[in-house]
């Protein structure tokens, strides 16, 4: 086999990252790859010294190195950090990264908050789905939100990190115009909403490509779990994932360039959508209607 | 070359980088992490008949 060397030293390398066409060694993409994580965390002033940090940790690779990135940032820029994984009930997927989430945690020294459907609304995603529901990342991922909402307020957190990556904002963005919802790209950096039950999100992997995330956590040692939700396969986000990959991989930096037209139609939008929330009449959390989609869906499915 | 991919192993004749072997298989590259004689390894690496490559699928829903 030949392999190429890192630009950087004469040690083999482990990555070719196209849209800056240099080859990395795991010493160096280590370096990369924090040196982005804490540039984009000064860049969006996502974290001031003191702040009590609930991390959305499903135990999959990138709520799982966002963990490891922000405990080792807190030697530097103390904060005190909690984790929060929500079990959906999903047989044979959620059971392996609950106990990677539970490793982790107690590795860490961090206090760590299950939280389940099953023990929430009596009913788990697998028995909705068994029963006729349908949209399950629609309703999963309103539900989810809602509770690591409700959790990180009850822990005293201030914020809400969460692992969404470069691909995932992305996707997101193109979602968005794809169904003509420019609402949603305002309110997605939020840190212009206003409620007092709402927690502020941050994405410190918000730069950094899915594929990167993946091999950090390999180059660190970290033990990842590479199975794939069984519901996934039914979302449009899958379209939109594999459409982008390919955008990638023919013009790479693609991903990039989305996230940078996304924050700059963030700026110019923010300038004119400042929000304030209602309250939900029905459970009281921060909502865009008089009935929060949290409590919708309750209501259809429970 | 002894491929392994998807849960599956299976012998292949391929003379050339990662990244044709990638085309060839219909793998997306920016979905996968590929390593070779169990490193991580570029996809401009070149592959011998005698190497392993491991083919991991690393970006996905969920």
């Amino acid at each position: 086999m030949g392999i190429a060397k890192c630009s950087k030293c004469d040690s083999d390398s482990i990555i070719f990252l196209h849209y800056v066409r240099k080859h990395f060694c795991p010493r160096h993409f280590r370096e990369l790859f924090e040196k982005r994580f804490r540039s984009t965390v000064r860049e969006f002033s996502m974290i001031t010294k003191g702040d009590r940090i609930a991390v959305g940790l499903s135990g999959g690779k990138d709520s799982t190195v966002l963990l490891r990135c922000l405990h080792e940032l807190s030697d530097d820029l103390p904060m005190e950090l909690v984790a929060v994984t929500i079990d959906e009930g999903i047989d044979n997927y959620r059971d392996a990264t609950l106990r990677i989430a539970k490793r982790e945690t107690r590795a860490l020294g961090i206090e760590h908050k299950i939280i389940s459907f099953k023990k929430e609304f009596g009913k788990t995603l697998d028995s909705i789905m068994k029963n006729g529901g349908s949209l399950p990342c629609s309703y999963c991922g309103v539900m989810r939100r809602g509770l690591l909402n409700r959790a990180a307020r009850e822990l005293g957190a201030n914020k809400l990190a969460i692992g969404h990556n470069l691909d995932d904002v992305a996707q997101t963005t193109l979602m968005n115009i794809l169904r003509n919802e420019p609402d949603r790209i305002a309110r997605f950096m939020e840190p212009q909403i206003k409620h007092p039950s709402f927690i502020q999100r941050i994405r410190p992997l918000l730069r950094t490509p899915e594929k990167e995330v993946a091999i950090y956590a390999m180059v660190r040692g970290i033990n990842i779990d590479h199975q794939e939700c069984p519901y996934a396969q039914s979302a449009f986000r899958q379209i939109v994932r594999r459409q982008l990959n390919e955008m990638e991989e023919s013009h790479p930096g693609t991903k990039f360039k989305v996230l940078g037209s996304f924050l700059s139609m963030d700026k110019a939008m923010k300038v004119k959508s400042e929000k304030t929330l209602k309250t939900c009449s029905s459970c009281g959390e921060p909502s865009a209607g008089k009935i929060c989609r949290f409590c919708e869906m309750k209501i259809s499915f429970f | 070359m002894k491929l392994f991919l998807d849960g599956r192993v299976k012998k292949l004749n391929h003379a050339g980088t990662v990244s044709a072997l990638l085309k060839k298989l219909k793998v997306r590259r920016e979905e996968v992490v590929v390593k070779l004689n169990g490193r991580l390894a570029p996809e401009t690496a070149s592959v011998l008949s005698n190497d392993k490559v491991e083919v991991i699928k690393v970006v996905f829903g969920g």
